[in-house]
């Protein structure tokens, strides 16, 4: 099927200064699903808003299998974009929505009975093809919108924070269709969400978009636990940051010395990080804790979320208990085994 | 159902509803009462004072009027000149109701009061210049010039009812259906036009109604050889002849009454099935 290269693209819309992409190069790979995670206006949905060709990119090249597909109209490209609203079409039936595609294509009307039926099925809405869509709910839109994009056969299919409209429930069941169905017809899909999570259990590979540049990409489970860099440790959730310089096992850090499993190798300034998950507050100082005082904390459910202060810095840590009065001088162990090293600015 | 509801709350509020039936009735008396006038007239051939109504009964006048060749081909003329003038309109006002509507540019609000500008300037003042213009082209007399000197009145109505349509108008079902494989053709036809529907029967008919009173504009421009049904409508009144003027009065405003009643009608079926989703 279809891998996609993104080649140096940048993009300035009128009457804006910062340009929305600037000279972001990124590859695909056939079969795939990558998300682009970011910010809102961090130019993911311009991404896909080039490659569907509703814009063009002021310089760089978009390439399906290697062919540049630029000089072809959006209409005669095959890249089906989805959008967070259906766009089912209110004059038309369900089944009328879904055959919108093959009708253009010019396929013969008993095809496009079956082929509606079968995509109906695929989404697990097999009763509903004599439905109106203001009759649907929001989840059946977005399923029957779904359906509509993928009965053309697709090169590349493209999701637009498709279900940020969407409560919770409804959510997650369409984020398990969508990843099962992809799987299933191989489609290569690009994933536009500013949903963290969403982005981790749905992609093969995820980027991190920021300022309308690739700030990184890898696996999901690569860059949740080992994010290369500050900027990325940060779209990860990650907000504890400890630099100095190693000597042997002991990082003289900002807030003082600290034992780390992992060292640098030469003797200049290290940049460390851990993820709130892998603090832990305790009443006793240990080998590796900080003192610190509790600020704040927020009960979640599944955890509580503290918040504490180191001098002028607050950090957040995840724990089990919600026992901790605001004000209370604690102790802030942080495991060596947890505290890895990232990359510097400029290295 | 909830008509019913509220019409019941009303009542026991012990709120009296004879105020709104007269408001009712004196409203119908108002609308109804010329056109009745007018019905009289036209089906009674002797009517006498003090009599409250026509002694004999018969709309003998009404039906000479309709069978007369002069009147049909009227009509005719009338007709075909509202059709071409509300066609002509329609694919002149999308794409400028479109782009005014869509796009904010530079002057925007200057275009939009030029367009209103022949509504406020007397058509006789326009007419009076553009028949030099027009007999200098070689228009004045014809059918083609009756057709575009009634496009001035009309285009602004026609614009002003799409902008409505098009401010509130979402792009992304044009960007979907590109995506989806659509070409430009088949998105006017199959995804604006249907979205733009409603809107769309509304600046018809206006572009009609207005085509079909103008009376100054086509006397100026059609220079007596181009007929329409106004033309002989104020020659009756010039004749003095009450039967007759109710006759063609009512013959006149058939076309229009028929054209809102279908429109009112469209809008109402389309409104219920898909009002929501706009």
């Amino acid at each position: 099927m279809t891998r996609i290269a993104l080649e140096h693209l940048h993009k300035t819309y009128p009457r804006q200064a910062a340009p929305a992409l600037e000279r972001l190069s990124l590859e695909v790979e056939a079969h795939t699903l990558m998300a682009l995670l970011g910010p809102s206006g961090s130019g993911k949905s311009t991404i896909l808003k080039l490659i569907a060709g509703i814009e063009d990119p002021d310089q760089g090249d978009i390439c399906f299998d290697g062919q540049s597909i630029l000089r072809i109209p959006a209409h005669r490209r095959g890249a089906v974009l989805m959008f967070q609203k259906a766009y089912l079409f209110p004059f038309l039936s369900v089944a009328d929505n879904i055959a919108f595609g093959l009708r253009a294509k010019g396929v013969n009307k008993a095809t496009i009975q079956t082929e509606v039926q079968r995509m109906l099925d695929l989404v697990g809405l097999p009763e509903m093809a004599h439905r109106r869509p203001a009759q649907l709910s929001g989840g059946e839109q977005q399923r029957i919108a779904l359906a509509r994009a993928l009965v053309v056969q697709p090169q590349v299919l493209m999701l637009d924070e498709p279900f940020s409209s969407l409560d919770p429930a409804v959510r997650q069941n369409l984020q398990e269709a969508v990843r099962r169905i992809q799987r299933e017809l191989g489609i290569t899909t690009i994933l536009v969400t500013h949903d963290r999570s969403e982005a981790l259990a749905m992609a093969d590979q995820v980027a991190l978009i920021e300022q309308g540049t690739l700030v990184a990409h890898a696996p999901p489970q690569q860059l949740y636990e080992r994010p290369p860099h500050r900027q990325a440790a940060r779209q990860m959730g990650i907000d504890t940051f400890l630099t100095g310089r190693v000597t042997g096992t002991t990082l003289q850090s900002q807030f003082g010395p600290l034992t780390v499993s992992e060292t640098p190798g030469h003797g200049g300034e290290a940049l460390y990080a851990i993820r709130p998950e892998h603090l832990r507050l305790g009443h006793e100082p240990g080998a590796h804790s900080l003192p610190v005082t509790v600020q704040s904390q927020i009960y979640r459910g599944d955890h509580v979320e503290v918040q504490v202060s180191l001098g002028e810095t607050v950090l957040r840590v995840r724990t089990n208990e919600a026992c901790w009065s605001n004000g209370k001088r604690v102790f802030l162990h942080l495991p060596p085994e947890h505290l890895f090293l990232l990359k510097l600015p400029g290295s | 159902m909830a008509r019913n509801a509220e019409d019941k709350l009303v009542d026991g509020d012990g709120f009296s509803r004879w105020p709104a039936y007269l408001g009712y009735a004196l409203l119908y008396l108002l609308l109804l009462g010329p056109v009745v006038g007018l019905v009289l007239y036209a089906g009674s051939t002797r009517w006498f004072f003090p009599d409250l109504l026509p002694v004999t009964w018969t709309f003998e006048t009404f039906w000479r009027q309709l069978s007369n060749a002069r009147t049909q081909q009227a009509i005719g003329t009338s007709l075909l000149l509202g059709g071409v003038v509300t066609l002509l309109a329609l694919v002149i006002a999308l794409p400028a109701a479109r782009t005014l509507g869509l796009e904010r540019f530079p002057g925007r609000s200057l275009v939009l009061l030029l367009l209103f500008l022949p509504t406020i300037v007397p058509p006789l003042a326009t007419g009076m210049g553009l028949n030099i213009i027009f007999l200098r082209l070689g228009l004045a007399g014809s059918l083609a010039g009756v057709v575009l000197v009634h496009l001035i009145p009309v285009l602004p109505y026609t614009i002003f009812a799409l902008i409505g349509v098009f401010v509130r108008y979402d792009e992304g079902y044009e960007q979907q259906a590109r995506t989806l494989g659509a070409g430009p053709w088949r998105i006017l036809w199959q995804v604006t036009l249907p979205l733009a529907g409603p809107g769309m029967a509304v600046a018809a008919l206006f572009a009609f109604l207005v085509s079909w009173s103008q009376y100054v504009l086509t006397l100026l421009i059609g220079g007596g050889r181009v007929i329409t049904l106004p033309m002989l409508l104020f020659a009756a009144v010039a004749g003095g002849n009450p039967a007759t003027i109710a006759a063609l009065a009512l013959i006149f405003a058939g076309p229009p009454l028929l054209a809102i009643a279908l429109a009112a009608r469209a809008l109402t079926e389309r409104t219920t099935t898909v009002g929501q989703q706009y």
